[in-house]
């Protein structure tokens, strides 16, 4: 089949010279030479000041009283400032956070106070001296507990929030937001339902462990502009953010302006706004001063976002011949002190919490429920890494009672393109199908595997895993393309390089369509003085958005290429085609002209005069067909999603059964890119991801007492892999069924390849040795002492 | 206190307090950014020089203690361009946010000094103090592996 | 960024060291490879007004057979372990230890001694030196003694030393032995032992069998040894040594592993590690290196 593009007429599947490459990432000589620069790389001279952060103790208290005096006169200091110096709110979708806590904190760690020191050491040790009184309150520590009618209220304020118009917190309760989706009549269903399995799974919370901490450098001017450089996912949505929580202070956005250099890595932890708001409002009172606040890895873990935990309760109906008729699906988040951006984790999952199946009969609950322990927020899969763990789990038990292949089971449920949505669109093109069945060949399924070691096992299994992009119906992206004097290229886009390839799969994208070799664009890093808008790098949609955004630049550019050709040698545009920097006309072999005798000079006409001149172009992209307006009691009606990624995943492990040790021996992911712009860098999501859900299942988790303080904020005790915890053999898939809105058939893939993980693992380990553990994660511990006692009683 | 010693290749004297870290100095004094601060506890290797040619975590030397040593990191060895082993890291997309590639450069490089021709399980063991939170290690590992076989050593 | 200021001082002889110690009761330490020390230093879990670093002085690096001891000296490392041919000809099990801590950023600096001077429950050269005749050596400001290693652990992170003392070395008595060390982690990475086991199988069936990280210092198992003393190894014997671990042990329930696991996991790993020291007593079994679990 070959398929062609909008905005390429020209462009077939198998003439394709840039896009569906292997190319050399653009960042490499940057990044291994050591010249990449990222936030706390750059150099600020000696003007520069150093923030301290005073945090709680306690994970519910009234402040009593805040003494600063000891500290303002501490050696180095030049301000301690606490909540009455910004009583102001902000959020990215519900603003119920203050930028330092104002009359309660309702976490470990929250912000009371900051220390402005000349070094970094003096201001560590002012912030020893601040004297902070609090009245202890109750801490809520579980979801459902907070769920309770007469829990303690950790926001009684909640019904004053402002939020965005497709959330529906509940006055007085802890429920920030109830996602609700009803279709068809789940009650009849069970009730005709030949088996139904009803269980509940349980997940922790987990962090995402960029290996950069979070860092910001603000700096208001004497000209009252203020300039923020941070390590962020989110330049626009920050400056968006501190212009509406500053404009007390009389800001505006074209005062503000976000420097965004390379970051060390993100994974959802560095979306939106979290400690960045701190330096940016600490900073404007000292005038002139550069001040830097950069996270301890400690705080790192429990003052940023954390992956929100869940209790699943799950209910699943099926006909003898493994029809799925009903799904009910309960999620009660842990999402924290404060839900600003985490509440839109529990709308998605709400949305999609069915999974990749076809499900006449739905009935979703999704709470975002206030806690008393850190804010949960995004974090690579958003919230469906959290509901597949259960769901993928369910769904090899059902088809073990019903005595089906659990891999039949799932293609015979698996949604197709045209299937009917739980909130009523119809599924996109998809290549489900193909992904399962590529899996179960790559692992061997149905082949059992003997380990010759006489105390181990081997054990195999499979889940499948879709996500859609969970952004505002209008999110967009933008980009700005220019050419050089040589016919080298220079594009600024606002989308974040997280590591993930971006730059290169944008400048791949621009020359395909305009035959300027890789190597010769330049992708810049944000300034949103200059840079033009993107909403965020989240979602897994910056190839698909940013990338249609620089298609068009692309195609606008070309045309004011031919459009000068045209005025000179009278050729009509639509002869008129690119080859090897050059234009080329179909209807004269003779002609060429190469770029770079005329995209900034322009050409010489016959009378002396110039045609032309610089060759600048811009795209923007924003999807107009989503809408977020749904009926809050059964989440018909809207079009919040833009369109799914699916995949599969298997494993063969080897399960050691005295000590529970698993190895996994092989792992195989399938997931549908539509179209792999740069197929080693969806590989390197492949593997990358999935090591990263294998760790979630493994061995990581945050670990929390009973006053709700974390107790492993380190690698000492939060293990992430090292390179001895890696499958033996990664199996990397590529499904190519194109998105037909996508750039050359292209859709994100960055968060699915974590996403079944956590089940595959979990159903992996039952294959191996019958038995099931239902909280993540699978450790070990919990596979040999379930062991144990199997087999003991 | 007075500190003297070398890094990459030049002589420094410096002023540094008993409690400064090495690696800290290195930033902030010499202006030798590619070591990180990732965890300031010796967790996460993103601070790895090198000291007299072995790997250390600059986060764990009290930059007193460098008195009269070598230090080279990732800057000292790409004057001159990049090694093959740096080489490889580029054109195999060994890398990904590459925050942590300094480290685990210094790391390979160290292995490479010390064993030309590694096996997988001596990679894993060289980097296993290095975290990596993006690539899940495989494209590191065959660069590293492509590196020590183009030293042509038998095992 | 350690906070908290304090001052530093490099002797170059002992007697300086010792001095310097003495005149600072209570409120120095020592450093050696440091990767504890600064670390607490920068944790603020320890607040010294000194810090007296051992480095410069002489001969602290040194590994060598003297006689029918062998002699390793307080500032080696646990890289100059891995790569030293004399360990790897008289004591195998303290490279296939050494090999188990952290990574080679670690090794390259941390000491074998500075390991059991921190004295966490976990450390790793804790059961290993248990299980060999070993002799810590130190020297202070009223000349040297030295301590067994049996009277080296006194409580949760101490030991026999006292604050105006340095350790210079160590001596092992060779035999001949077959050694191992198996050790529990949460994945293959660099870890901190959960539970750890520590066997010398010397001739005669001659055993002595040490845990890590299921007490609060390293311990050895009396009981167990009696046990196994003078008795061919069988799998009715092995069954008998396993059954007494609950009662030789007191392991803590923590956020790294329950109390019932660390007990499990003792025992699997005793019987798996006697079966291997056995075996490399006669020169057969798994080699050194190889991860029993």
């Amino acid at each position: 089949m070959t398929t062609t593009f909008p905005f390429e007429a020209d462009a077939k599947e198998d003439e394709l010279k840039a896009v569906g490459t292997d190319a050399v990432r653009i960042d490499g000589l940057d990044k291994i030479s050591g010249a990449a620069e990222f936030v706390d790389d750059i150099d600020f001279g000696p003007g520069l000041l150093h923030a301290a952060i005073v945090e709680s103790p306690h994970a519910f208290a009234r402040i009593v009283s805040i003494d600063t005096t000891e500290a303002a006169r501490a050696k180095g200091v030049v301000r301690v400032v606490t909540g009455k110096d910004f009583p102001y709110k902000f959020g990215m979708y519900m603003e119920d956070r203050y930028i330092f806590a104002q009359d309660h904190v309702r976490f470990v760690g929250e912000q009371v106070a900051g220390v402005i020191a000349r070094s970094h050491r003096e201001a560590v040790q002012a912030a020893k001296l601040v004297e902070v009184e609090y009245e202890v309150l109750n801490p809520i520590l579980d979801p459902k507990q907070a769920f309770e009618e007469d829990a303690d209220l950790i926001h009684p304020e909640l019904a004053d929030y402002t939020h965005v118009p497709w959330f529906f917190p509940k006055a007085d309760t802890n429920i920030a937001h109830w996602r609700k989706i009803r279709k068809g009549d789940t009650e009849k269903a069970f009730a005709e339902a030949d088996y139904v399995l009803e269980d509940t799974y349980f997940v922790p919370r987990y962090a995402h462990c960029a290996i950069e901490p979070h860092v910001t450098v603000s700096k208001l001017d004497q000209a009252d502009r203020l300039t923020v450089w941070t390590a962020s996912q989110s330049p626009h949505t920050q400056r968006h953010l501190f212009a509406q929580a500053l404009e007390p202070l009389g800001f505006t956005h074209k005062d503000v302006r976000v420097i965004t250099p390379y970051i060390g890595g993100g994974f959802g932890g560095k979306a939106g706004v979290s400690m960045e708001i701190l330096g940016a409002a600490m900073a404007t009172l000292v005038k002139g001063r550069p001040l830097k606040l950069r996270w301890t890895r400690e705080q790192e873990f429990y003052n940023t976002y954390q992956r929100q935990g869940v209790t699943a309760e799950l209910k699943v109906g099926v006909m003898d011949d493994g029809t799925i008729t009903a799904v009910e699906h309960k999620l009660y988040w842990d999402a924290g002190a404060y839900v600003e951006y985490g509440a839109n984790v529990v709308n998605a999952a709400g949305l999609s919490a069915t999974g990749p199946y076809r499900v006449p009969n739905i009935s979703n609950d999704s709470l975002c429920m206030y806690t008393n322990l850190p804010p949960g927020g995004p974090y690579r899969g958003f919230g469906y890494s959290e509901f597949h763990f259960g769901l993928e789990s369910h769904m090899d038990r059902i088809a073990e009672a019903i005595g089906m292949d659990p891999v039949e089971f799932r293609r015979k449920n698996a949604i197709v393109e045209g299937d009917e949505l739980s909130y009523g669109g119809h599924m996109n093109p998809s290549g489900m199908i193909e992904a399962i069945d590529k899996v179960a060949d790559a692992i061997e399924w149905g082949v059992e595997e003997q380990s010759d070691n006489p105390n181990t096992v081997m054990g195999k299994g499979i889940a499948l895993f879709w996500k859609a992009p969970a952004m505002p119906p209008n999110a967009s992206s933008a980009s700005f393309l220019k050419f050089n004097e040589d016919g080298s290229i220079n594009i600024t886009v606002s989308g974040m390089e997280l590591g993930q390839g971006y730059l290169t799969v944008m400048a791949q994208i621009a020359s395909e369509i305009l035959t300027v070799p890789v190597e010769k664009i330049r992708v810049e890093t944000p300034d949103t003085d200059r840079n033009p808008y993107e909403w965020q790098t989240v979602a897994s949609h910056v190839t698909w958005s940013s990338g249609l955004a620089v298609e068009k630049a692309a195609v606008e550019a070309r045309a004011k290429i031919f459009d000068v050709i045209h005025q000179v040698y009278g050729y009509e545009d639509d002869s008129l085609y690119l080859e090897n920097e050059k234009v080329k006309c179909k209807t004269d072999p003779v002609f060429e002209k190469p770029l770079s005798d005329f995209v900034i000079d322009g050409i010489q006409t016959d009378e002396g005069t110039w045609r032309g001149g610089p060759i600048i172009a811009s795209g923007k992209f924003m999807p107009e067909f989503t809408n977020a307006l749904s009926d809050p009691e059964t989440g018909q009606g809207g079009h919040p999603n833009v369109h799914y990624t699916v995949g599969a995943t298997g494993v063969v492990v080897e399960i050691d059964k005295d000590t529970g040790r698993i190895w996994v021996r092989k792992a195989a992911l399938a997931v549908d890119a539509g179209k792999a712009i740069n197929p080693d860098l969806v590989k390197g999501q492949i593997v990358g991801g999935l090591v990263q859900g294998l760790a979630t299942v493994l061995y990581e988790d945050m670990r929390f007492d009973e006053a709700g303080k974390m107790m492993n904020p380190n690698f000492t005790d939060y293990k992430i892999p090292t390179a001895f915890d890696i499958p033996d053999e990664v199996v990397p898939i590529i499904v190519e069924v194109p998105q037909p809105d996508g750039p050359f058939g292209a859709r994100g893939v960055g968060e699915h390849t974590m996403i079944a993980a956590a089940p595959v693992i979990a159903n992996a380990v039952y294959d191996a040795l019958g038995v099931r553990i239902k909280s993540m994660p699978v450790t070990q511990e919990k596979v040999a002492m379930a062991y144990l006692e199997k087999s003991t009683s | 206190m007075n500190l003297e010693l070398k890094v990459n290749g030049e002589q420094w004297v410096l002023d540094v307090a008993a409690a400064d870290v090495l690696l800290d100095v290195l930033r902030e004094q010499v202006g030798t950014k590619s070591p990180k601060v990732g965890c300031e506890r010796g967790d996460c290797g993103s601070c790895t020089i090198l000291m007299d040619g072995r790997s250390v975590r600059s986060c764990l030397v009290l930059a007193v203690e460098a008195e009269g040593h070598d230090i080279v990191t990732v800057e000292g060895i790409s004057y001159e361009g990049m090694s093959q082993l740096q080489d490889l890291f580029i054109s195999n997309n060994s890398f990904q946010c590459g925050f942590c590639a300094p480290g685990i450069v210094l790391s390979a490089t160290e292995l490479l000094e010390l064993n030309p021709n590694p096996s997988r399980h001596d990679v894993q063991e060289a980097l296993a103090g290095n975290l990596c939170r993006c690539t899940g290690y495989e494209p590191i590992i065959d660069a590293v592996l492509a590196a020590g076989q183009g030293q042509g050593e038998t095992p | 960024m350690i906070a908290k200021e304090f001052e530093y001082r490099r002797p170059t002889t002992l007697a300086e060291a010792t001095q310097t110690l003495a005149e600072h009761p209570g409120l120095a330490m020592i450093l050696a490879g440091g990767t504890d020390l600064v670390a607490w230093l920068r944790d603020d879990v320890i607040a010294p007004d000194l810090v007296v670093d051992i480095k410069d002085i002489p001969d602290l690096s040194e590994i060598k057979v003297v006689d029918d001891e062998l002699h390793i000296g307080s500032l080696v490392t646990f890289t100059d372990l891995i790569e030293s041919e004399t360990i790897h000809e008289h004591v195998p099990l303290l490279a296939e230890m050494s090999e188990t801590v952290a990574s080679p950023g670690i090794r390259n600096r941390a000491t074998m001694v500075g390991n059991i001077c921190s004295a966490v429950p976990s450390c790793d050269a804790g059961p290993v030196l248990l299980v060999y005749d070993t002799t810590v050596h130190l020297t202070g400001p009223n000349g040297d003694r030295s301590v067994d290693i049996n009277d080296w652990f006194t409580g949760l992170r101490e030991t026999a030393l006292t604050d105006d003392e340095v350790v210079t070395h160590l001596t092992l008595k060779l035999r001949k032995h077959g050694g191992v060390y198996v050790k529990l982690m949460r994945y293959a990475g660099e870890d901190l032992a959960q539970a750890a086991v520590g066997i010398a199988a010397y001739p005669d069936n001659e055993y002595r069998v040490a845990f890590g990280a299921v007490a609060p210092t390293p311990i050895r198992s009396a009981r167990i040894e009696n046990t196994l003393h003078g008795n061919e190894l069988d799998d009715d014997l092995v069954a008998r040594t396993v059954a007494m671990v609950p009662d030789e042990i007191s392991p803590i329930t923590d956020m790294r592993a329950t109390a019932a696991y660390r007990t499990h996991m003792t025992a699997v790993m005793l019987k798996r590690g006697l079966w291997a020291a056995r075996q490399r007593l006669d020169g057969t079994g798994p080699a050194y290196g190889a991860r029993l679990v």
